[in-house]
């Protein structure tokens, strides 16, 4: 690893505190050999020396603390202060060299597997994405760690897009909940890492539950999937295909078709992606195909097993022209819920009734008590 | 057989039931059908205010069609059998016996409360100690058991049946002494009587605890597998090599020998045993594939044509147009190629990764209560799935013959003109019949019998015809505020969604073309149906066809390598038609209630047995 950046290949779980939860993440499974879109993380070190570089850090910090019990119309200047200066204040020289250069490795190196010409490599578009550092998912949305932008191209472009991430730690919203912390407080909650990767131009994506999200059955999955790229899905903005399988087999139990009206497709010039109606025929057919289903939830049990616990997944699937596809997974992360609705039917069914009754004998006579 | 806690809670308010059963009406017709059953089955006037506050489930999964009076016995039998299991020989802490009722000729039950508390707490103890003892000791006991068993059908099948010859023998005159052949006449009648009463103590003796074994382990798992279907569990119980799949295994080494012996062309032709032995007799080869019949015959071929409950359904032993024609289809495959192997290394191998799969998903310290669960309900479920061949097929196919060679005398002496007419009589009255050919004989005049019992049975028969026409209803009284005890569920198919699917019909009847049941086996097939009400009607289901039927018997797997599905009226999971059609990989839909009132053959239906639907497609052609 060198100070600024490391492949994904390099990482591991072990990795959070200097990568982030989601490079961290993804290093894991890359080197469990589950599919996943190549990448590199820019270390928290990176927005650290970028900030020690300068006065960035008083001035940022000092910015923060003045906002206790701010008004939102203050809070919204402060924003905007803050992100000026994260935009424009320069990156070490060091700095830009190695981002620049792991970027260009990654291109090129893919655009030599898919047998592009260099030239062509520079229009490999890639994924930026915040990898929070904080365990916890909800105060990390809170504290705007969680930014993503999606079809960037260009060594420039990336550059830009990773101070956006850094930048959007301070969010109005980020700004406030930060500015009654403490400088170590607040240090700590401003640690952030940025994930570069390969973007995964999906016919269809979703998220895999490997744990009935419904009753916390671990032998089954669950899969919601819609057209287009993952946003969909996660934000809620269409109503998924769900699809039911049992572990065991894998087999389908249920698939639930829905009306699925928009998509999310990357845009026409190539920089970004943008919201389209479904056409009317595709709308209400299954996204995934049976084959698909199973080829999914094989791909969730093997995520699952490398971790030991029940899983969030979040995949896409790109369909080739030859018939073949490729099953990317974006995200994984331990689904935690359904320990809590096990205990929760444990104790429904401890409520005495004629079969525990019944049971409760059987099973002490069984074994001679 | 078995019991079950069938709560007798009413929902408070509701404004629906099932049809009162003291405001049922007779089918017309069937006047005075009450005489054809004891006293102690009918709904008395006298205990109407109880009986009426109670919920009656019709058995129609054992008990399907109307009872010959003399047949009813047998019914009692089976209820005493689990009663006095549960009550008094092993004290089953929260439950008790049911109790018996009979309307329009058809078997209602009705659950016993279960005992209070302290009753309960007393139980448990003398639970413990004697069901314990079986517990630990199964496999000893269960051997035991299967030479009583079988000890008891061989006693049945030695009952001797006295000639009543003009002269008492002149060797018991000279020599022993004993009872005249009018005293052994009487005897004999008690000691089948008496016999068909204690196998169902035999029958009962191990059932309750083998379901509750395997109640145990079903709970286990969903409670670790809350989407966990019913099948997918009992197939990491069941056996993959049971008794019940025996005589069908009989019929393909026939097959199979008759290939090797080159008879096959003679068997095919034949649709008798006697065009078989007319055919078969004159060649050496025809006389060793005969033998091998007669071989097979005793005990597989005792295999009843029903559930064996009924003395009219009647078995392959006695009925050979079955086998006959099945071991000619065998014929067919194998010349087609295939080797009428069953995949038992198969089925075990996936049963075995089953168990794998979902033992993998358990956390460490859940794996040693889900092993000890399963390994009690493997070592019950042997018993759970072969004591069905030893009594309902094996004993009850000697049993009813016995009483035909008792009813053959009665013949011969004026009673009646049909040897099947004894059955229109209640069991008591045979007694009585006896005691009148008794005297008869003895005295050396005419018997009463043949003025007194001819007229009965005729205007019998009439009834018979009269309730047979007659549509039950599935439930009798309030409707239950709950069903939730397993065995009920796990045996009759009887859910709280079965009781709403009931009382549904009742409201107008369901016209939908859509029906709702179990998911018997898995997979979706398309097809005409056959409904097959009786099983006499079994030969005409042909090739490709989908069965309907109310209930389905062990004896008809044969026909299940013909069909392309089944649905069955009545039945869980457990039942014959799902076991047999996942061994045969058809889907199957089960316990849909009114399949064969709305199905009619000819129609093409498609068989959901994922989704447990039967779609009627299309009118039949």
């Amino acid at each position: 690893m060198s100070r600024y950046v490391c492949p994904f290949a390099e990482l591991g779980a072990g990795d959070r505190e200097s990568v982030g939860g989601k490079c961290a993440s993804l290093g894991e499974m890359v080197n469990a050999g589950l599919p996943v879109p190549d990448g590199f993380a820019v270390t928290v070190e990176a927005f650290e020396d970028f900030r020690d570089a300068s006065d960035l850090r008083t001035e940022l910090q000092t910015l923060v603390q003045s906002m206790q019990e701010a008004r939102p119309q203050q809070l919204q200047q402060a924003h905007e202060q803050a992100v000026e200066l994260i935009l424009h204040r320069p990156l070490p020289e060091e700095m830009e060299r190695q981002i620049s250069e792991a970027y260009t490795t990654l291109v090129q190196n893919t655009a030599q597997r898919r047998g592009l010409s260099e030239a062509d490599a520079v229009k490999i578009p890639v994924a930026v994405r915040s990898s929070a550092t904080d365990e916890d998912g909800d105060a990390a949305s809170f504290a705007g760690q969680q930014e993503t932008f999606l079809w960037v191209s260009g060594a420039d472009a990336v550059l830009e897009k990773i101070r956006e991430c850094w930048a959007s730690l301070y969010t109005p919203q980020a700004i406030s909940y930060r500015a009654s912390m403490d400088a170590t407080e607040g240090a700590l909650a401003s640690r952030i890492s940025v994930a570069v990767q390969l973007m995964a131009d999906a016919d269809v994506a979703g998220v895999t539950f490997t744990v009935s999200p419904t009753t916390g059955d671990r032998s089954v999955i669950a899969i919601n999937a819609s057209y287009g790229l993952g946003q969909s899905v996660v934000s809620g903005e269409v109503t998924p295909d769900e699809y039911w399988i049992s572990k065991i087999g894998p087999t389908i139990k249920e698939s639930r078709i829905a009306d699925k009206a928009q998509e999310y497709v990357p845009n026409s010039d190539g920089t970004g992606i943008e919201l389209r109606d479904v056409d009317a025929e595709r709308r209400s057919q299954a996204c995934l195909s049976d084959d698909e289903v199973i080829q999914l939830a094989e791909i969730a049990v093997a995520v699952e097993k490398h971790y030991g616990t029940p899983q969030d997944i979040e995949w896409a699937l790109e369909r080739n022209a030859d018939g073949t596809n490729n099953v990317m997974l974006l995200q994984s992360r331990p689904e935690t819920n359904w320990k809590k609705r096990k205990d929760e039917q444990a104790t429904r069914k401890k409520e005495p009734n004629a079969t525990t009754g019944l049971i409760s004998y059987v099973s002490s006579a069984s074994k001679g008590a | 057989m078995t019991q079950a806690d069938m709560s007798q809670d009413t929902r408070p308010a509701t404004e629906k039931s099932f049809p009162n059963p003291y405001e049922i009406a007779t089918p017309p017709g069937a006047e005075g059908w009450e005489e054809m059953y004891s006293y102690h089955n009918r709904f008395l006037e006298t205990r109407r205010a109880e009986d009426s506050q109670k919920t009656w489930f019709r058995n129609s999964l054992h008990f399907p069609e109307v009872s010959y009076p003399f047949d009813h016995a047998l019914i009692d039998g089976s209820f005493t059998g689990t009663g006095v299991t549960n009550t008094r020989v092993f004290a089953l802490p929260p439950a008790l016996g049911l109790d018996v009722r009979v309307i329009n000729g058809y078997t209602y039950m009705s659950t016993l409360p279960a005992p209070d508390e302290e009753t309960q707490a007393r139980r448990a103890e003398e639970f413990s100690q004697r069901a314990g003892y079986y517990f630990q000791n199964w496999d000893t006991l269960y051997k035991e058991w299967e030479s009583r068993v079988t000890a008891a059908i061989r006693a049945v099948v030695d009952i001797e049946v006295p000639e009543l010859s003009e002269f008492e023998p002149i060797e018991k005159v000279l020599e022993d002494r004993g009872p005249t052949q009018g005293n052994l006449f009487l005897a004999g009648y008690h000691r089948l009587v008496e016999a068909g009463d204690q196998i169902w103590t035999l029958h009962s003796e191990f059932l309750n605890l083998g379901y509750a074994a395997y109640l145990q382990f079903l709970t286990l798992c969903k409670d670790h597998f809350p989407e966990i279907d019913d099948q997918t569990v009992s197939r990491m119980v069941s056996g993959i090599d049971v008794l019940l799949f025996r005589p069908d295994d009989e019929l393909r080494n026939l097959a199979r020998l008759a290939e090797e012996l080159g008879v096959s062309d003679a068997i095919k032709s034949a649709t008798s045993e006697e065009e078989l032995n007319t055919a078969l007799e004159p060649e050496e080869a025809g006389r060793t594939w005969l033998a091998a019949l007669e071989e097979a015959k005793d005990p597989w071929f005792n295999f009843s044509y029903g559930s064996g409950m009924y003395h009219s359904h009647r078995s392959w032993i006695d009925d050979m147009s079955l086998p006959i024609r099945a071991i000619g289809d065998y014929i067919d495959q194998l010349r087609a190629g295939d080797d009428l192997t069953r995949p038992l290394d198969r089925l075990q191998a996936e049963r075995d990764e089953i168990v794998d799969r979902y033992r993998e998903l358990l956390d460490e310290d859940d794996r040693p209560v889900f092993d000890e669960a399963l390994g009690l309900a493997r070592t019950v479920f042997p018993y759970v799935e072969n004591h069905n061949f030893y009594v309902e097929h094996w004993f009850l196919t000697g049993f009813w013959n016995k009483v035909r060679e008792f009813s053959a005398k009665f013949v011969e002496w004026g009673f009646w003109d049909d040897v099947e007419d004894i059955f229109f009589l209640r069991r008591a009255e045979v007694e009585e019949a006896v005691y009148d050919l008794q005297m008869a004989w003895g005295a050396g005049g005419t018997a009463q019998g043949g003025y007194y019992w001819p007229a009965i049975i005729q205007r019998r028969r009439e009834i018979y015809q009269a309730l047979d026409a007659w549509t039950p209803p599935p439930a009798l009284g309030p409707v239950p505020g709950d069903v939730s005890e397993p065995l009920t569920i796990m045996l009759w198919g009887i859910t709280p969604e079965t009781v709403d699917r009931w009382l549904k019909a009742q409201d107008g009847g369901s016209s939908s073309t859509v029906l709702e049941g179990f998911a018997g086996s898995p997979g979706v097939t398309e097809g005409r149906a056959r409904v097959v009400l009786r099983p006499d009607e079994l030969d005409t289901v042909q090739d490709g066809e989908i069965l309907v039927a109310p209930v389905t018997s062990p004896s008809w797997t044969p026909v299940f390598g013909r069909i392309r599905g089944a649905v069955s009226d009545i039945g869980g999971i457990m039942c014959h038609a799902a076991i047999v059609s996942r061994e045969y990989e058809l889907p199957a839909v089960v316990g849909v209630g009114f399949g064969t009132s709305n199905i009619k053959t000819g129609q093409l239906i498609r068989v959901d047995g994922d989704a447990g639907t039967v779609t009627i497609l299309e009118e039949q052609k």
